[in-house]
C-alpha cells in the first residue's frame, strides 16, 4: 500500500509537470527593467501569499524601485534613514479610490498595506518629491521582472489560453493573447 | 524759490531719487541647486516657495549646509578626500583632512521684471520746474534683474561655506558685487564640550542674523525699514541735524560672528562684531596697502574708523505640538506626512553703532561721532507650512552733533569749510517702523502674498519726503498683496502690487510739502535658478 502511494504520488506529479508549461520572452523598445505577468484568470482564484516583502526607503529612495507581487500581498514599508519619509500612491491600475497615505514613521520602524487591487501602484514620498518607486500588483501568481536586457521567464504556468501584460515605467502597457502549451515563448515591443 | 528753498527742495529730490532707487532694487533671493545635484533631491525638500525655507531647511542650514544626521549616506556625489582620514592620527606632522564636494556647488539665478508705475507718476515735481537728475519717468518698463552666482556646501570637519556674487556687471543696467562670502565654523563649542551647536563661529562678509532675511528674500521689493537711512532734518524751519548715516540694517557687513541654537526650535542668538563704516567708500591711502593690493591697490578700507559697531539678538521658537517627540524633532510629523511645525517665534535684536564725519574746522579736521542704534522686536507664527504671519519693528536713533563756532554759537547747515570748532548736542534724528506680513500657500505651487509697510521718520518728514498722517503718522507706508506661483520646483513668476497712501512732495511757500499724490506700482517677476 505503501508503495502504491508513493508510485501513485510520482505519477501524478508528472502529469502534472507535463502539463504545466513557461512562457519566456523578451521586452524591447524600452532600456531596463520590465514587468511581465498573466492577468486575470476568469473563475480562477489564487490563495494570498503569507510572505511580506519589504519595500525599504534608504538614502532617500525606494529600494527596490520596482516591486512585483501577487494580489492580496502584504507588504511592509520600511523607513531606514534618518529623516521622515511618507509612503503614498494616488491610485492603483488608474483606480483613485484604491489610493492611499500611510503617514509618516521614524527610522526603522514599519507600516505594511496589503495590495488587493491588481495594478500598478506609483510610490511617492511627500518630502521628497523626486523619490519614486513602483509596486506592481499581480492578479495571479504568474509574474516575473525581466533582466537587464528584457529577458523574462514566467515559469509553472499551467496550459491553457491567457492574457499576458508587459509593464515599463514611463511607456505604455502592451496585453497580448497566449496559448500555452509547454515552454511558450511570446516578445514584447513597447513604446512610450 | 530763494537760494535756500532751492537747496532744501534738491536735498528733498536727492533723498526721494535715493528712496525709488532703494524701493526698485529688487532683493537676491537664493535656493541653492548645487544641493539638489549633490543630494539628487528636490528643492521642496529645504524649501516651501523658494527661497522660503521650511524647517528642513532650516536644520539643514544650521547643520554647515550638511543633512543633520547621516549626511555621508544621503549624498549622492561622494565629496573628494583632501587627505584619508587616518591622517588626523598624524596630525601636526601631515595636513588635517578635510573635503571639497564631489561636484562644484554652483547656482545660477537670473531675473526678469515688468513693471507698471501709477499714471500721476511725475507728478512730484510740482510747480512745473523739473529738478535737475530726475527726469522722465516710463509708466511701463522691462527690467533685467540680476545674474546671480553662489556657491555653498561644507569642506567636513563641520566647517562651511558660502559665498554670491551678482556677475551681472557692465552692459545696460549692470550691477556687480560680491553678498556674502564667509567661513562658518559649525559646533566649535565641541572643543570645550559644550552643548551642542551653542557655539558657531562666521567670519567674513555676511547679512547680519537679522529677524528675517533681506538679502534671500523672497519678496520682489525690499521690507522698507530694512533700507531706512537716518540723513538728518535740514529744514530751517526746524531744529537742524547733524546726522548723515547711511547705514541700512540690510547692507552687508564684515567682521566676525558667535551664534548658537536652532532656527528651527528653541533658542537661537548670535552676537557680530563688525565694520563701522556710515559714509561710504574709504579711499586708501598711497603709503598704506590694503589686504587685497599694493600701495594704491586693491579694494580699499571698509572702515571708516576704528570702532568696531556690534549687534546682537535672541529669539527663542516654542514649537506648539502636544506630542514632545513631535516638538523636539526636525519637522512634526503628520497624518499625511512630515511638514512643519505650528510655532511662535519672539525675539530682540539691537545694533550698536558709531557714525563719523569729518569736517574742515579752522585749524584741523573736526570729528563728530554721533552714536546710533537701532533696537527692535519681532514674532513669527507658522501653521503647518501653509499659513505664516510675521512682523517686526524697529527705532531707530542717532545723536545729532551740531557744529558751532568759536564763541559757542551753532553753525547754519550745511557746514561751510574752515568755521567749526567743534559740537554740542542737538535734538537725535529717529525714525520708527516696521512690516507685518501674511503668506498663505493655497498649494505647494501657489502661495499669496500680503504685507504692510511702514516708516516713521522725523528727518524724512522735516526734508519734506512725506507727510501722510495716517496711520500712526507714518511717512512711508504702503500694502502690498501679491501672489507667486512655482512653473516648476526651480522657475518662479511673482507679482505684486504696491499701493501707497498719499506722499506728497511739492514744497509750499513755508516750505511744507503739499499736493499728495498715490505712486502705486505693479511688478511682475520671472525667475529661474539652476
Amino acid at each position: 500500500m505503501k508503495r502504491f502511494s508513493i508510485v501513485l504520488a510520482v505519477v501524478m506529479a508528472l502529469a502534472l509537470a507535463a502539463s504545466a508549461g513557461s512562457i519566456s520572452g523578451k521586452v524591447s523598445g524600452v532600456s531596463g527593467k520590465s514587468v511581465v505577468y498573466v492577468d486575470t484568470i476568469a473563475g480562477k482564484t489564487f490563495p494570498a501569499p503569507t510572505q511580506h516583502p519589504v519595500m525599504d526607503q534608504k538614502g532617500l529612495l525606494f529600494q527596490p524601485h520596482i516591486m512585483v507581487v501577487e494580489q492580496g500581498t502584504t507588504v511592509d514599508f520600511l523607513n531606514s534613514d534618518n529623516v521622515q519619509h511618507n509612503v503614498f500612491w494616488p491610485s492603483i491600475g488608474g483606480d483613485k479610490k484604491a489610493g492611499h497615505n500611510l503617514g509618516t514613521w521614524p527610522k526603522g520602524e514599519k507600516k505594511s498595506w496589503k495590495f488587493d487591487h491588481p495594478g500598478v501602484a506609483s510610490l511617492l514620498c511627500n518630502v521628497h518629491p523626486e523619490m519614486s518607486g513602483y509596486i506592481v500588483v499581480s492578479p495571479t501568481p504568474y509574474f516575473a521582472e525581466t533582466d537587464a536586457s528584457g529577458v523574462y521567464h514566467i515559469k509553472d504556468v499551467p496550459d491553457g489560453s491567457y492574457t499576458v501584460v508587459a509593464w515599463h515605467e514611463g511607456a505604455k502597457t502592451q496585453s497580448k493573447p497566449v496559448t500555452v502549451k509547454g515552454d511558450t515563448t511570446q516578445d514584447f515591443t513597447l513604446t512610450k | 524759490m530763494s537760494k535756500h528753498g532751492r537747496t532744501v527742495f534738491f536735498g528733498v529730490m536727492a533723498i526721494l531719487a535715493v528712496v525709488i532707487v532703494v524701493l526698485a532694487t529688487p532683493p537676491r533671493t537664493y535656493a541653492i541647486p548645487a544641493f539638489s545635484r549633490l543630494y539628487g533631491t528636490s528643492c521642496s525638500t529645504c524649501h516651501l516657495d523658494f527661497p522660503k525655507l521650511n524647517d528642513f531647511g532650516k536644520a539643514f542650514k544650521d547643520a554647515g549646509f550638511k543633512f543633520p544626521t547621516d549626511d555621508e549616506s544621503m549624498l549622492k556625489v561622494p565629496p573628494v578626500l583632501l587627505g584619508a582620514p587616518a591622517n588626523k592620527e598624524l596630525w601636526p606632522h601631515t595636513i588635517w583632512p578635510g573635503t571639497i564636494p564631489g561636484m562644484p556647488p554652483i547656482g545660477l539665478r537670473m531675473n526678469n521684471y515688468f513693471q507698471v508705475v501709477g499714471a500721476n507718476r511725475g507728478n512730484f515735481t510740482g510747480g512745473g520746474v523739473t529738478p535737475p537728475g530726475v527726469g522722465f519717468v516710463p509708466r511701463t518698463d522691462f527690467e533685467t534683474g540680476f545674474f546671480s552666482i553662489f556657491t555653498a556646501g561644507n569642506f567636513g570637519s563641520d566647517i562651511a561655506f558660502w559665498v554670491d556674487d551678482d556677475i551681472s556687471v557692465a552692459g545696460a543696467n549692470g550691477n556687480g558685487g560680491l553678498g556674502d562670502g564667509y567661513l562658518r565654523f559649525v559646533n566649535i563649542g565641541r572643543f570645550a564640550h559644550l552643548p551642542k551647536d551653542a557655539l558657531t563661529f562666521r567670519v567674513g562678509q555676511f547679512e547680519l542674523d537679522l529677524p528675517f532675511t533681506q538679502a534671500r528674500s523672497y519678496n520682489i521689493t525690499p521690507y522698507d525699514i530694512y533700507t531706512e537711512a537716518n540723513i538728518g532734518a535740514m529744514n530751517a524751519l526746524f531744529p537742524q541735524q547733524n546726522v548723515n548715516n547711511t547705514f541700512a540694517l540690510a547692507d552687508a557687513v564684515q567682521g566676525v560672528e558667535v551664534s548658537g541654537g536652532h532656527q528651527y526650535g528653541g533658542y537661537h542668538y548670535s552676537v557680530a562684531i563688525v565694520n563701522q563704516n556710515t559714509g561710504g567708500p574709504i579711499d586708501a591711502g598711497t603709503n598704506v596697502p590694503t589686504a587685497t593690493g599694493g600701495n594704491s591697490g586693491g579694494l580699499g578700507f571698509f572702515s571708516d574708523s576704528n570702532f568696531k559697531d556690534i549687534y546682537g539678538r535672541f529669539s527663542y521658537r516654542f514649537n506648539l505640538e502636544h506630542n514632545a517627540e513631535s516638538r523636539h524633532s526636525i519637522q512634526a510629523a503628520g497624518p499625511t506626512g512630515p511638514r512643519d511645525h505650528t510655532y511662535l517665534r519672539l525675539g530682540i535684536y539691537d545694533f550698536y553703532g558709531r557714525s563719523v564725519q569729518r569736517f574742515t574746522g579752522t585749524s584741523a579736521t573736526i570729528t563728530a561721532r554721533e552714536p546710533f542704534y537701532r533696537l527692535g522686536g519681532d514674532f513669527d507664527f507658522g501653521y503647518h507650512g501653509v499659513f505664516n504671519l510675521y512682523g517686526l519693528y524697529m527705532y531707530g536713533h542717532d545723536l545729532n552733533l551740531l557744529p558751532v563756532d568759536g564763541a559757542g554759537a551753532i553753525l547754519p547747515l550745511p557746514l561751510q569749510p574752515g568755521l567749526a570748532v567743534g559740537f554740542r548736542n542737538g535734538v537725535p534724528a529717529t525714525f520708527s517702523g516696521g512690516f507685518m506680513q501674511a503668506d498663505y500657500m493655497v498649494y505647494p505651487w501657489m502661495m499669496l502674498i500680503m504685507r504692510w509697510d511702514s516708516v516713521h521718520s522725523t528727518a524724512d518728514l522735516l526734508n519734506g519726503v512725506t507727510n501722510f498722517p495716517f496711520p500712526f503718522n507714518t511717512t512711508r507706508n504702503r500694502l502690498t498683496p501679491g501672489a507667486q506661483f512655482l512653473i516648476h520646483a526651480n522657475i518662479k513668476a511673482s507679482f505684486e502690487y504696491q499701493i501707497r497712501p498719499q506722499q506728497s512732495v511739492t514744497l509750499g511757500s513755508n516750505g511744507l510739502p503739499i499736493q499728495a499724490f498715490r505712486t502705486n506700482a505693479a511688478t511682475a517677476g520671472l525667475e529661474f535658478v539652476y
